[in-house]
Order: structure tokens, then sequence, then C-alpha cells
């Protein structure tokens, strides 16, 4: 600062009204605050889009992959198979489309895949205490992958001879493709998780040996039963169940021979079948279910679970949807189906707040069918776990995983009290579970809950983004979806740049020098180097007057004024 | 809550590593939101070292200079109220006459340059001085306690121009200053605002590169003598333009060579709610009504005049050329 001097005349040292500090006639001063981003709450995986989107807007593949992989390590199939709610809950969907974020995750997990990188963690101490995880699906490998992470030796059982779980055997390949499956979870078996295959619980181990062989269990076994189905007691002799045939179809190719098919039930089990079992050249397929189609107005519970995109490629495929349907009555010749006889049925809210479905007289069509197969859901298999279910078809866990009156069993995934039946969301589990196992082995609280609010729509300050269309991927025609070949296509490496580009950045800095621009009394200073955690921006607050403009012109929310008295 | 920033930065040592030229320095004593001082440090930025200034009386003369001190880091000179066009010919005669290239920035206010210093900015301009005038127009003598001035809007309260039985505000129109300094057929006048800094920084820097007068006149609200909150500064002058009653134009010997698009013209009523000078305005009677329609036909003339209604998005209309994004690489 250059000295004051008094001079005896009139003039002035340059730059001295550096000696007033102007900070002193604040009330009020403006802080960075990171505020999470909605597509990170909405992550049932955990994952913080934004974070990743900053680093691949910096041209930093590399380092987004490392920031992602650091919550899911299996972004190439979640970037796949992902109902993606952070494009729902995305802040850009009110202006003009959300970011395709699952189209960038993919692309992420594709040039992990590509370049060989390696996860961001390092291999468990072999005296480190061991952790046993059951199932092999992605709620256990996403645990077992945390546990390493953090430190841990993780042991993983599956009962088949291949880890993967449902993504393995139920997921057709032309929406997973296996070699990008097997690479993902080789890396991550390679990572030092001791798997054994083969393995199941109650016939190979069980729960008491685990439990004192282990510092801790996380049970992710999944849903391997299928539910009881009938119609009013009747049953056809040749029943198949949905779950089952998919799963061969998936293993080995086949489906049994039929002309037309009912499929009842409205979630991905019911219109991945119903496109298999159009591949393999039955005529007409229908899916019948109580539910409404995506896209109109039902409330979220009254709509299919199935991923939108699914069922309109089905549609496109030839698959004929009945929605708002039940089946009153199996029309039967002899044990075998000849039709079912359909009725229009609707979610009612009852005063009391429940809802009901109804069945409205008079509507009753009848549908000619060879062959009526239930994709209704399935439940868990207790084999080995009785004493912890108590004749329940679920596992009853907290928001980490915890199961009452346990110390050290922890469980997750598909198998759980009200579980998403989520690829993310079981990978979510697998995480929390994990984190809560390192509370356990630490002695330490349970960290809080992470459900920050998100940053609202209304504190994004418009003017500072231009409209800019979402890139669209490619789909394979329907005329050439014959086999395994993956339909849904990736972006390519510059359209990926261009969804980077359109992140509002919600919550965290832009780098947009927006402050350091727009600030009246140069008190917000710029450090040389580029940072996306707003890091490279500082407030001199000896200067500062707060007058709140840097926070009112902050494009992503990312500063805010507090007050000072 | 957390502030990451203040960790362990000397910030006296990071205000000296800056990664653009200073020549205005934090310590002066403008209001909270000023947009005269954002104009002011926009301009000086763009213009770079190699430049001195004539400074009118007025508001950023007082604030930046308070005798010991100046927050100038360039050399700077006050002027009188009237004579700063003089001044700054003077100065640039005198470079001139020692072979030098520095360039010659004369600063005033609307006061000083509508009104009193009017006639010596007048012959700067006649006598084709190689000086760039900068004109900050917050429509009102500020300084002195919020008089109205030439510039003052129509309607618009100010000490001198209450609203109340007689009249609803100013009863004149405001000057339209840059059709008289573009008649002088200088090489270069154009106005902008602060709520588009790029476009000032090119305005400055096409303006420096020019050799002969040349104008710029910025619109920079005033948080008190407007009436608004100072966090509003951006957003109110940002309305001034979206309406049309500011028009972004740029004349070049007289002619119209330029003009900011407006992407989606808004109602004037947008832009007058925002302040505390317009309040009379939205009270639920004719006089009041009448008076915004004169406003809004005022901002359909400029709209008209200057063909101001964009027909396509641009990159360069009042929604585009604030376009941010990541890395802070504004287009100028």
């Amino acid at each position: 600062m250059p000295s004051l001097t008094l001079p005896r005349s009139g003039y002035a040292l340059p730059g001295t009204s550096l000696h007033f500090k102007t900070g002193s006639w604040r009330v009020q001063k403006p802080l960075h605050h990171h505020r999470a981003a909605p597509c990170h709450t909405a992550c049932p995986a955990g994952e913080d889009a934004q974070a990743y989107l900053a680093q691949m807007d910096e041209g930093h593949p590399e380092a987004a992959w490392k920031i992602l992989a650091g919550v899911n390590p299996l972004p190439a199939v979640t970037g796949r198979v992902c109902h993606h709610p952070c494009e729902t809950a995305c802040n850009r969907g009110h202006y003009d489309e959300a970011v395709a974020i699952h189209h960038v995750e993919r692309f992420l997990g594709d040039e992990a895949i590509r370049h060989g990188w390696r996860y961001p963690v390092s291999r468990p101490k072999r005296s480190a205490p061991q952790a046993a995880v059951i199932g092999a699906g992605p709620a256990g490998l996403s645990a077992a992958y945390h546990l390493i992470r953090l430190g841990y030796q993780a042991v993983l059982f599956d009962q088949l001879p291949e880890a993967g779980g449902i993504l393995r055997t139920a997921l057709p390949a032309y929406r997973l493709p296996r070699d990008i499956l097997d690479a993902e979870i080789e890396r991550l078996l390679g990572a030092g998780i001791h798997f054994h295959p083969q393995h199941k619980l109650g016939r190979d181990m069980s729960l008491d040996e685990l439990r004192a062989d282990y510092a801790a269990v996380f049970l992710a076994p999944g849903n391997q039963r299928s539910r009881e189905w009938s119609i009013d007691g009747a049953v056809q002799r040749d029943l198949h169940v949905g779950l089952d045939l998919l799963q061969e179809w998936v293993a080995v190719g086949t489906v049994p021979h039929i002309r037309s098919a009912a499929i009842v039930g409205g979630g991905n089990t019911a219109v991945d079948l119903s496109r298999i079992l159009k591949r393999a050249g039955v005529t007409d397929v229908h899916v019948v279910t109580h539910q409404a189609l995506p896209g109109t107005d039902a409330a979220h519970d009254a709509t299919m679970s199935a991923i939108p995109r699914e069922i309109t490629q089905a549609t496109e495929e030839g698959v004929i949807f009945h929605p708002h349907r039940g089946i009153r009555r199996l029309i039967l010749r002899g044990e075998k189906v000849v039709g079912i006889e359909l009725v229009h049925m609707k979610k009612l809210s009852r005063e009391n707040g429940e809802s009901r479905t109804v069945a409205f007289e008079g509507t009753e069509t009848v549908l000619h069918v060879d062959q009526v197969i239930p994709a209704i859901g399935q439940e868990i298999d207790p084999t080995g776990m009785e004493s912890l279910l108590r004749q329940q078809a679920f596992l009853v866990v907290d928001a980490w995983g915890r199961i009452a009156g346990q110390s050290n069993v922890f469980g997750g995934g598909d198998a759980r009290q009200h579980s998403t039946g989520t690829v993310s969301g079981a990978v979510g589990d697998g995480r929390r579970a994990a984190i809560a196992i390192d509370g356990l082995l630490r002695v330490q609280d349970a960290p809080a809950n992470d459900n920050e609010t998100p940053l609202p729509f209304d504190q994004i300050n418009l003017h500072y983004y231009e409209r800019a269309s979402r890139q669209i991927a490619g789909t394979l025609p329907v005329g050439a979806r014959q086999g395994c070949e993956e339909i849904e296509q990736g972006l390519s490496a510059s359209q990926v740049s261009q969804e980077a580009r359109r992140c509002f950045s919600c919550g965290n800095c832009l780098a947009c020098d927006n402050c350091w621009t727009l600030c009246p009394d140069e008190a917000v200073l710029k450090t040389q180097e580029l940072a996306s955690d707003g890091s490279h921006y500082v407030f001199d607050y000896d200067y500062c007057k707060g007058c709140g403009l840097c926070a009112q012109e902050c494009p992503c929310g990312f500063i805010v004024m507090e007050e000072e008295l | 809550m957390s502030n990451r920033s203040t960790a362990s930065v000397s910030s006296a040592d990071l205000r000296n590593r800056q990664p653009r030229f200073r020549a205005m320095e934090s310590g002066h004593r403008a209001c909270l939101g000023c947009g005269q001082a954002l104009a002011a440090r926009l301009v000086t930025e763009a213009a770079g070292p190699d430049v001195v200034l004539a400074n009118a009386t007025g508001c950023l003369e007082i604030f930046t200079t308070p005798w010991p001190e100046s927050a100038w880091r360039v050399p700077w000179m006050h002027s009188l109220f009237e004579n700063t066009g003089a001044i700054a010919a003077g100065m640039e005669a005198a470079l001139k006459a020692r072979g030098k290239s520095t360039k010659v920035l004369a600063f005033g206010g609307d006061g000083g340059t509508f009104d009193i210093g009017f006639q010596a900015l007048s012959g700067m301009l006649e006598r084709g001085h190689n000086v760039l005038y900068v004109c900050y127009d917050n429509e009102a003598y500020m300084n002195t306690g919020i008089q109205r001035s030439s510039s003052t809007p129509h309607a618009a309260i100010t000490t001198t121009s209450p609203s109340g039985k007689e009249r609803m505000g100013k009863r004149h129109l405001k000057k339209d200053i840059i059709s008289i300094i573009a008649a002088h057929h200088i090489p270069y006048a154009a106005t902008a605002s602060v709520a588009y800094p790029s476009d000032i920084r090119k305005k400055v820097r096409r303006a420096l590169a020019i050799e002969g007068p040349t104008f710029l006149q910025i619109h920079a609200p005033c948080p008190l003598g407007w009436g608004h909150e100072g966090d509003q500064s951006i957003a109110v002058a940002r309305l001034a333009v979206q309406t049309g009653l500011f028009p972004v134009i740029e004349l070049e010997r007289g002619r119209l060579t330029g003009a900011m698009p407006i992407r989606n013209v808004r109602p004037v009523a947008d832009y007058l709610n925002a302040q505390q000078r317009f309040r009379h305005l939205s009270q639920d009677n004719e006089r009041a009504e009448k008076e915004v329609a004169h406003l809004q036909a005022l901002a359909n003339h400029n709209i008209e005049t200057y063909r101001l209604e964009g027909d396509t998005p641009d990159s360069m209309d009042s929604e585009g050329i604030d376009t941010v994004r990541r890395g802070g690489m504004r287009w100028a």
C-alpha cells in the first residue's frame, strides 16, 4: 500500500484510498455457500452430477470420472439402465431441457473402460478388519467397493458362478451389453475384493458364522422368489413366471413356443419380457397393468414403474399396452389358457387418504391369448435369514442399512423394505451401508442424513444463460432390433462437452467472473488459478461494503449474503 | 455455511496480482451498489495504463479523491463542472506537442455533460481533439442531493421535480444528448449500460483505437437517487435496456451503425416499478396511467427509431450478450 502523506497542495498519491477500509460500512457480507444441486439430491446412488459436469466442462474427463466413480463404481452400467431421476430434477428442465446427465455418465464410464482408468482407491491393508457382503448384485458390489475405499477388506459371496446379480441374470443385452458389464465388474473385483462365487447363505455358511467371523455383514441377497399368482385361485397348468422366462432368455436365448401372450405387470421385468417375446417371434404380445402409462397426469405411484424410454421402445417394436386394466377371469379350456377377461380399473383415493383400485362393471372385454405370464414382482428368499425376517418378505432397515437389534448386520438392495427396485438405488444402499459400517468399526456416531434441500430454480439468474437444446442420441431403428445389439446409442465426445456446458452449475461456482467483473468496489479478487469450487474468487472484507450485487448477479446461487451486525 | 475464500490468502498480495489492469482502487467512498463506480472501473480497466484522466466535478470526482487520498492509479486531474472538455483538450494538445501517444479520457456526469459542461464539450468535439469523453449518466445531480438535470427522464421524481397536485415528477423530457453529439459529425459516439460490461469494454477499446474525438454515454443506476437497493443496480440497468427506454447504439459520423437488439421487449412498467423515483406512477389513477403510457410511447419511439426489436435470438442481443461461461471468457 502506498504510504499516506499529507501533501501541501492539491494532489494525492496514487491508490492511497486503500488506507480507508470501507469494509467498516458493511452490515451484511457475501459468502461462498455451496448448495447441493437438484441432480445430486435426486440421485439414488448419491452421485454429484454437477461436480463431474464441471470437470467435464473444464476438459478433464478422467477427473470427472474419478468424482463419479468415487460414489458409484458402475457408471457405464447405471448410465445405461438407470431411470435418471437426476434429469427429472435438473433445474435446466424448467428453462429449456434437462441436461442429458445419464449420457455424460455413460460416456465417462465407457471412457474409463477404454483407457483403463483406475478407481480412486488403494488396496486395503492385510491387517484391516474384514466385512462380509452377501450378494454380488449392484448393492453388494457397491458395498464391497466402498468398504475397500474406506480401508476395509471386503469378502463378497454370491450363489451364482459370476458376479453381477440381476444385472447379469435379468437385464437384456440390448439394454446392457455384456462386454460393458463384464469390464466394469472385472475392474471392480480387481480393486481388491475377495470374491467367493457359488456360496449361498444358509447352505454354505450361516448368518451366525458370518457374524462371528467378520467385523460386519452386509446382506444384499436381492429378491429371488416370484410372488404367488392366481386369478381367484385359478392357475393354468403350464404357468411360466416372468422373471424366470427373462432369466432363461438372458442365459440361453430361448423362450417357450407360443403364438400370443399377455404379460401381467407394469415394471421393467414385464416390459423387458414383452420385448424379448416379440424378438422370439411371438406374434401378439400384450402387457396388462392396473397402472397408467407414463406421461399421463396420473399420480406417481399410479404410473407404471418401468422406465418410460423402455415403454416407448417396446411400443415401437409392436408390444400392445393395456393400461388401467385388470384380469377378471382366466378363460380356460381344460387346464390351458385360451384367453383372459379384462376389466377397466382405476386407482381412486379414498377419504382416509389411502387409495384403492376399483374395477368398473360393464367394461369387461376378452383377449385371446395362448399364455398369461405374471411379472408382478419378486420377494426375498428367506433361506439363512429366517431369524432376521420374522415371517416378513423383506429386510427392515433404516436409512443407513442398519437392522434394529443387530449390532453388526446391515441390509440393502432390492431385498429391503421400500426398495426403489433400481440399480442406482441399490448402489446408494451399498455406499451408505459401507459408511455406516465404517462408523461402527471406528466407534463413531452415524453420520447425519445427507438430505440437504437442493438449490431451487428461482435462485438461478437466467439472464446469464443462453438457451441451448439438449443433444440427442441415436437409437437403433425398429427393424434392426433383432438380437443383442444395444438399442440406445451414446453421445459423441463433442456432444458430451456441449451437455456439460449446458449445466447451470446449481449452487456451485461456475468460474464465470461475474462477481469479479461487477463489484463496484474492487472487493472481489481473483487468483490466477481456475478452480471449479469458487476458491479462486476471494472477498476482500477490508473493502467490501456489502452491497450484495455479487450475490444478486451470481448466475448459480453460489453467493449468499449473511447479516453482520 | 462455509467460507473457503479467505483462508491463508493475503488479500494485499492478491490485489497486486490481479489478472487485469486496475486504474481505480478500493477504498473509494461510493455508495453501496454504485453504478457509476462500476462503470468507471470498467472503462479504465479497458482503457489500460497509458491514459490521463480529466474528471468533472461530481460524484466520481468526490468519492475517488477525498484529500489526502486518491483511488486513482493513473494520472488524474479534477476539472471544474463547466470546463472538462477544455481541460481534456488542453491535456491532449500538450501531450501531442511533446510527441506522446498517451490517451486522454474525460469523465463527466450527466449534469457536467448535458448541462454545465456542454459548451466546452461541444468545442472539444468541434476542434477535433483526440479525446474519449465518457458521460456517466445517472439522470440527475446526485452528488448535490438529487436535483433534476436535463438528463432526468420524464416523470421521474427528484428533489427539484417532486410529484404533487400540479406535476407528476419532471415535466420535461430527457435530452437526446447522443443525437446532439452525433451532430458534431465525430467519428464515433455510442451509448452503453453497466448491465452489459462486455459491451462497455468493446466500445472503450473501439473508441480509443480511433484518432479524433469520441464519446461514450453509459447508463449507470444510482441506488440512492433512483430509489432501489444497491444489489439491484444491474437488474435495473438491464431493464432500462430491455424496455427500450435506454437504447444501446453506436453512431459513426452521425449515422447509426449499430444497435443492441432487444430479444424480449419488456413493458416500461417493469422498469418503473423497480424504482422509488417512479413510485407515483404505480398509483391507480388517470394521471399515473397517462404518464406510464407516455413513457411507454417514448420507449416504443426508441424501438422504432433505432429498430431495436430483434427478430431472431442473437448472441449479441440483450439476452445473448451477457451469457457467461465457465472460465469467465466473456467475449470482450
